[in-house]
């Protein structure tokens, strides 16, 4: 492979004379140490594996959406595409709806891949290009996305800087399909999308690499530490630092700081979304607060002393809310200076004395090793007055502000939950809070209801002041994100996985933008591993999972194991992290099979997608990085299960199961093809209610390759959940028989009675796969 | 013709648009064409009340009444079965979508392909996207939400209606399709 050579000197003494800052990058040289031969497909194009997502696309039909039925993107516009009208460019509805997907795709990439490269950026910078990528210990296939995809397996923060530069080519690619007169097909759109899925896991694991080798977090350690979280375990004696977004470079530089000066007595340092993980991944007395949906719930509690914001899920109006409970904001990236004077180049005491005076709301600081010093000297100066004031309005004041309600439903008719806002409002005039309790608990956050308040209610904040009690009862214990999983769980998980042993691996991930409250999210994942189903987590799910005691006051964390194995529960860590939950399915193939991963995706997608059965759950997805993350996985043959509110991605993929040619396949031993049942018999969908998903997500690890043992338990849990939420035993087990032995015994009678019905044959286990080259004879029979 | 707007004040959509239905007689000519009709019924009909029960035992009665068969989404068809109404078959509300723009399916229940489609009782906003799927990828259907709350997406949507009203025009509706055909 052939890789770049980089040299830095401060100083260098040549011939040529004495050369100061000197950086040297060049040409590239040849990683000649590794045997694994190369596969056909490193660094692929935008085209290159456009074969195989065809193959996917085919099989699971996208079914659009959309919004409107206009496109307004150009000046030829507004064109109207209903019907089977174009627009002026030539562009259908399927296409236009493609093309959105493909630019929401395209943004999440982004996201994760800016980051990605700010921080490989900044780590050579401190720590210089040679500095070594360390996964772990037991992780001999080290980031194996990078493998399957480049066909480079990184050792250095240089090589990572090599790979994202490929990452950003792909991305510009990518991205300008969706101009005015580029791509015109849906499905080719779909194929970027998942090109740019792909890139996107590259990406993230390529950041969680990086800061894993070089920050101090957990490398792939099934023990990784637990740590407190939870509004009630912010200690407001101290001065309060919230951290809020997705970079631990500026967290990092307050927690070491806080340390160094011996300061965690005087001070707490919470995070929120995924920053709070990758805090308390390398500094345990940091804490989580929350998912991203808590922000304006504690920053208008006025708790937070300073808020600092890095990038990716911040709230926008960030330096406006929090200048309503005067808490001085500094912002630290290039991607969210949010309209805040720059003050990076000025002196650390001037900007304290200008913050804590409260002369300006905040300051952008893009000199990360500044962070710290000013993020805490502020906290503590600020804290003594702060804590005298009261920032939610009394339950007295909201009853009396309450009597003006001019009952117009605007705040129901804003809630994207359908929350009943009007009549815990109506209640409030009474006295009667519990109502308003009620809505907190589902609430998102997103304070709609506010906005379109014709009386300029802070509703939010009048729930969150009723609900005090439940903030204080918010202690909970989680276990930080452990990184990568190693070879040898793999290698004790792998063949019980494959042959579908243990019945599957099921990943909660994503956002909280949850249909009723982020307890579904913890009682999804506990009915898995109930059933001995790996399940991980990661991101803001992560959070939410952990966030549910049991009788014994115990979290999900603290009662299941984080070894990767049936019935743990793994919390991987950051959105970043969610490139080990692929890895793992990638290491299944290369450990398990000793197939090859170098350059060699479409082998390796086709061995996940009829042999590993994972599925992918975001309950609460909400963002483009979403979509991307998702996309990364559907490349790969995952399935996804969103929630009710995923549906506004516009768009499904549906497998047809009465449609007996979609479920053929090749048997790689024979080249025979044959018909296996429906499974995944989704790619992409939208479940409208746990009870749903729940069942759904038992279907979805049904495999070709199930051996009948594997077979038979997948069934038994997808009846179960079935005849439990649905209520009824469902009529399409018969489909999923292959021989007798796949019958679960207890379930025999009705099974066989339903085969007899349906006219069953017996039918042949295939060695399953979509690919002719796959096939032992070279594809002739 | 009253201008009805979404419920939920951002789900605008168009150029096509509902028709607001507020008077049962307004689907005469539709539902004089439709030989095919298939009942939605979404995961909130069990905690949706009217009259003395719920939105079960409204789509139970509609069913009976108008001889249109019915497809529970999201686990409501558990709520059927312990009324013990069979006949209700279960899909998920997004594959219905998909099955749905195949004009050649036959249905859940084998009696299709249908030609119209009456929806009610699902989170707004899921409502708001099938009917976007079928107003958009299968023309060859009539959608009619029987929610309170107007969907764009359909032919014909209730515009916001006040509870009363609603019920209202549910029992006009039941008694219209019942006995007009």
């Amino acid at each position: 492979m052939k890789k770049k050579a980089y040299i830095k000197a401060d100083e260098a003494e040549t011939s040529m004379g004495v050369f100061k800052g000197l950086e040297v990058r060049i040409g590239q040289i040849i990683d000649d140490e590794w045997d694994e031969p190369m596969g056909p497909t490193p660094m692929p194009g935008p085209t290159t594996l456009r074969s195989w997502d065809h193959k996917l696309l085919t099989k699971y039909t996208a079914s659009y959406m959309p919004y409107c039925q206009v496109c307004c993107l150009c000046t030829m516009g507004k064109c109207d595409l209903s019907g089977d009208k174009r627009g002026a460019c030539g562009l259908d509805m399927r296409g236009q709806q493609g093309r959105i997907v493909l630019a929401a795709a395209n943004i999440g990439c982004s996201a994760h891949l800016a980051h990605s490269r700010h921080l490989i950026d900044y780590l050579i910078e401190e720590y210089g290009p040679r500095t070594r990528l360390i996964q772990g210990p037991g992780t001999e296939i080290h980031a194996p996305v990078s493998r399957l995809v480049t066909g480079m397996r990184p050792r250095t923060l240089e090589d990572a800087s090599i790979i994202l530069d490929y990452c950003e080519t792909q991305l510009a690619h990518t991205l300008s399909a969706t101009s005015t007169g580029q791509e015109g097909s849906w499905m080719d759109f779909e194929s970027k999308v998942f090109h740019v899925g792909m890139i996107d896991q590259l990406s993230m694991e390529i950041a969680d690499l990086a800061q894993v080798s070089t920050l101090g977090m957990p490398q792939a350690d099934p023990d990784a530490p637990l740590v407190e979280s939870g509004i009630g375990m912010i200690d407001t004696n101290k001065a309060v630092i919230l951290t809020i977004g997705h970079n631990i470079i500026p967290a990092a530089s307050i927690t070491d700081y806080v340390t160094e000066k011996g300061l965690y007595d005087q001070v707490e340092v919470g995070g929120m979304c995924c920053t709070a993980w990758d805090m308390t991944r390398r500094d345990q007395k940091a804490k989580v607060i929350g998912p991203i949906s808590w922000q304006l719930r504690y920053v208008r509690s006025g708790q937070a002393d300073v808020v600092v914001v890095d990038e990716q899920c911040v709230r926008t109006d960030i330096v406006s809310e929090a200048k309503k409970v005067s808490t001085p904001v500094i912002s630290t990236s290039d991607k969210a200076v949010m309209g805040l004077p720059d003050r990076s180049d000025d002196p650390v005491d001037s900007i304290i004395e200008e913050l804590v005076s409260g002369k300006i709301p905040g300051a952008y600081i893009s000199d990360h090793h500044k962070v710290g010093i000013i993020a805490t000297r502020v906290a503590l100066a600020v804290k003594p007055a702060r804590r005298r004031k009261r920032f939610f309005p009394s339950a007295k004041k909201i009853q009396q502000l309450a009597q003006d309600c001019k009952k117009c439903m605007e705040c129901v008719r804003a809630c994207p939950n359908d929350q009943n806002v009007q009549e815990a409002v109506l209640a409030a005039q009474t006295g009667n809070m519990e109502l308003l309790r009620e809505v907190y608990n589902n609430c998102i956050g997103c304070v709609r209801c506010e906005s379109a308040c014709p009386n300029d209610y802070a509703l939010h904040s009048w729930m969150a002041a009723v609900s005090q009690d439940s903030f204080k009862n918010e202690t909970h214990v989680v276990r930080t994100g452990r990184g990568a999983v190693q070879d040898t769980e793999i290698r004790r998980v792998g063949q019980p996985i494959v042959f579908g042993e243990i019945p599957g691996i099921v990943a909660h991930v994503g956002c909280a933008n949850y249909p009723g409250g982020g307890k579904d999210v913890h009682d999804m994942a506990e009915e898995f591993a109930k059933r001995r189903f790996i399940i991980v987590t990661s991101g803001c799910a992560a959070i939410s999972a952990g966030h549910v005691k049991d009788e014994n006051g115990q979290s999900i964390y603290e009662r299941r194991s984080g070894e990767f194995d049936a019935g743990c529960v793994v919390n991987m860590g950051s959105c970043v992290a969610n490139s080990h939950i692929a890895g793992a399915a990638i290491k299944i193939a290369a450990i398990f099979a000793k197939r090859n991963l170098r350059g060699n995706y479409a082998e390796i997608a086709d061995y996940i997608h009829n042999r590993v059965g994972a599925v992918g759950i975001s309950w609460g997805a909400m963002s483009q990085k979403a979509v991307a993350i998702a996309a990364g996985f559907w490349r790969l043959g995952v399935p996804v299960i969103v929630g009710p509110h995923g549906s506004k991605y516009r768009r499904m993929f549906l497998g047809r199961a009465d449609r007996d040619r979609d479920w053929i396949v090749y048997d790689a031993r024979t080249g025979e093809r044959m018909y296996t049942a429906p499974g995944p018999e989704h790619l992409f969908y939208a479940a409208e209610t746990v009870a749903e998903a729940n069942v759904l997500t038992a279907k979805l690890c049904i495999r070709p390759n199930d051996t009948a043992k594997g077979r038979s338990i997948k069934l038994s849990h997808y009846v179960d959940l079935h005849e439990r939420y649905m209520g009824f035993f469902p009529e399409d087990v018969w489909k999923y028989i292959r021989r007798n032995n796949d019958i679960p015994i207890t379930l025999k009678d009705k099974i066989l009675a339903q085969m007899k019905e349906n006219k069953w044959k017996e039918r042949p286990i295939p060695d399953p796969t979509m690919l002719k080259e796959q096939i032992f004879t070279g594809g002739e029979k | 013709m009253m201008r009805a707007t979404p419920w939920q004040t951002g789900e605008i959509c168009g150029p096509d648009a509902a028709k607001a239905l507020t008077k049962a007689a307004q689907l005469k000519r539709d539902w004089r064409k439709t030989k095919k009709p298939l009942m939605i019924v979404g995961s909130q009909a069990p905690s949706i009340k009217h009259g003395r029960g719920d939105m079960v035992d409204y789509s139970i009665e509609l069913s009976k009444a108008a001889k249109i068969p019915i497809v529970a989404t999201g686990g409501a068809v558990k709520a059927f079965i312990e009324r013990g109404f069979e006949d209700a078959k279960s899909m998920g509300a997004m594959e219905l979508v998909g099955y749905l723009q195949d004009p050649t399916w036959k249905g859940p229940h084998g009696k299709g392909p249908h030609d119209m489609i009456l929806t009610h009782s699902m989170q707004y906003y899921m409502e708001w996207t099938l009917l976007s799927g079928v107003m958009n990828f299968a023309r060859h259907i009539v959608p009619v939400s029987l929610s309170r709350f107007y969907q764009p997406h359909a032919t014909w949507s209730m515009p916001n209606l006040k509870e009363k009203n609603y019920r209202d025009l549910l029992k006009e509706i039941l008694e219209f399709l019942g006995g007009s055909k």
